[in-house]
């Protein structure tokens, strides 16, 4: 386990979203958040990353508290969150985009030249596109940027809020490859996907969510064959052309 | 044609000053969407220090901003923990209502202390010009220009190749974003509206040599330089040099070719056209449209 949330309460102040949630991550995993509009499936990254502050209970990284860190202090240890749409900075170079990723490590310069330099192997259009304006790349584009800078602190975790938001087929192909790329890398990731098909089966772990309390929790594989979500989400049959992404 | 020439060298140099008076005006804006009503109350507050410590120790007023600079950016400070801090998440609108109210306070202080008369600094400087070629260059207008472009490129290193810089650049096109890279949005906030302020001390010094000026004079002042970030681009430092050269110079042509007296108009001239055929100005952001803006 690296993550682990337990009862968690937590809300934008006008009520609660997150209602005695329990969640677990597994070291390694592609852990998958689905669920309907409105189950609290991006509070429960930004209750991680520090945006917001859970009002009850506790959350774990490993054996450290993290329960009232401030975002920064995630970050230090080991974090990261994706937002959900416009995590770039648009006026800035794909160069410095990715940099920024190395806020934290800002007084190492060597260490931030090393990473930059692999992640720049890793993700090839930061090398290609350096000194283009981030404004300027397409969707797909963008979240490739986004992915690189997430990798610039090394993280252990990686939350990913809905990669999928407003790509092309092309675009989400390669996102989800670069999902998978970052996993292999020894990267443990946490996403959240409305796109219920395209999420569990790049996962290996699902989590269904319903009013802010997790309804299901398994493999991806196990969650893809629930007769349930099969017919919730998936329309009945999809679960068996369910292929990964 | 020499005179043509002239009064457009004339109108850039006097632009390059009104370039650093409105460079934190939209720096503030930009990162901070808060529109600084007040920016122009301390520009003359800045003014009326110099005044003094010119009248009191002899000492030059380009140089007095060594003083005034690091003297506003602490007044920015504390203006920001004490008042702006609070009205963070409230609409640019709220903004204007309380750094208004700011500057009514600084006029009145202004008037306690020094009276409500023209000040006007002078140094032995004052009347003296250098020739070049058949244009004549006015000493105080060229040092001031100078000097504002110094500190323009030293704002620009700044914001470019630091990483407080980058910082404030990151918080003001993406907040959360900003956040999420570990950046403290709440401290480069406050470090933004304090430059901001701090550019009023240099801009302050240097206008006093260059205009008399008195405790209502801001009102003539955030017109001009509110009509220099709109034609820029809200928020855009290259856009409020590029407006307050042109703003320069299209003051100066009213002055010689129409009259001294349009010339407070030009601001609201410039205000009204850029609104009704550019409203973004010359250099206001675009990127690309078909993906969501940030």
């Amino acid at each position: 386990m690296i993550l682990a949330l337990e009862e968690v309460v937590c809300g934008y102040g006008g009520g609660d979203v997150l209602q005695g949630l329990d969640l677990v991550v597994e070291r390694g995993s592609i852990t998958c958040i689905v669920g309907p509009n409105g189950a609290g499936k991006s509070t429960v990254l930004r209750a991680v990353s520090g945006i917001l502050r859970p009002r009850l209970g506790r959350i774990q990284l490993e054996d450290t508290d993290i329960t009232h860190a401030r975002p920064h202090e995630v970050l230090s240890l080991g974090i990261v969150q994706v937002p959900q749409s416009n995590g770039i900075f648009p006026q800035m170079t794909v160069r410095e985009n990715v940099l920024m990723g190395g806020y934290p490590l800002r007084r190492d310069r060597e260490l931030l030249k090393r990473r930059y330099a692999e992640v720049s192997e890793l993700f090839p259009i930061v090398r290609e596109r350096g000194p283009e304006r981030a404004g300027n790349l397409s969707g797909g584009q963008r979240r490739m940027i986004e992915f690189a800078r997430s990798l610039m602190v090394n993280p252990k975790l990686v939350l990913l809020d809905e990669p999928s938001l407003g790509l092309d087929p092309k675009s989400l192909k390669a996102v989800f490859d670069n999902v998978a790329l970052m996993n292999e890398a020894g990267k443990t990731i946490l996403l959240v996907e409305q796109n219920v098909r395209i999420g569990l089966g790049a996962a290996t772990h699902a989590v269904v969510m319903e009013s802010g309390r997790v309804r299901l929790y398994g493999t991806s594989r196990e969650i893809l064959d629930h007769p349930e979500i099969a017919e919730l989400y998936l329309g009945g049959h999809v679960a068996r052309d369910a292929a990964p992404a | 044609m020499t005179g043509v020439i002239q009064t457009i060298v004339l109108g850039v140099l006097l632009g390059g000053v009104y370039a650093l008076a409105a460079s934190g005006l939209t720096l503030v804006f930009g990162v901070m969407n808060i529109i600084n009503v007040a920016h122009g109350a301390m520009l003359i507050l800045a003014a009326y220090l110099t005044f003094a410590i010119w009248t009191h120790t002899g000492l030059d007023p380009i140089l007095a901003a060594l003083i005034t600079t690091p003297a506003m950016f602490g007044l920015g400070w504390l203006i920001y923990q004490l008042l702006i801090r609070r009205i963070r998440q409230a609409p640019a609108s709220t903004s204007v209502l309380l750094t208004f109210a700011i500057a009514l306070m600084i006029e009145g202080i202004i008037g306690l202390i020094w009276k409500g008369v023209f000040r006007a600094v002078t140094p032995g400087y004052f009347n003296d010009s250098v020739k070049v070629g058949s244009i004549y260059l006015p000493t105080a207008r060229l040092y001031a220009c100078v000097t504002a472009i110094a500190i323009l490129v030293l704002l620009w290193l700044l914001l470019t190749r630091t990483w407080a810089g980058r910082a404030i650049r990151a918080s003001s096109q993406n907040p959360q974003g900003a956040m999420l890279m570990g950046v403290d949005v709440a401290s480069v906030a406050a470090l933004t509206f304090a430059i901001g302020v701090a550019t009023t001390g240099a801009g302050g010094s240097l206008i006093s040599v260059l205009y008399p000026f008195f405790p209502a004079s801001h009102y003539q002042w955030i017109s001009r330089l509110l009509g220099i970030i709109v034609l820029g681009g809200m928020g855009n430092l290259t856009g409020a040099v590029v407006g307050a050269l042109l703003m320069g110079v299209a003051e100066n042509i009213c002055a010689v070719y129409i009259s001294v007296q349009w010339v407070t108009a030009v601001p609201y001239v410039v205000i009204f056209a850029v609104l009704l055929l550019r409203p973004r100005g010359l250099l206001g952001a675009r990127t690309r449209e078909d993906v969501a803006p940030a």
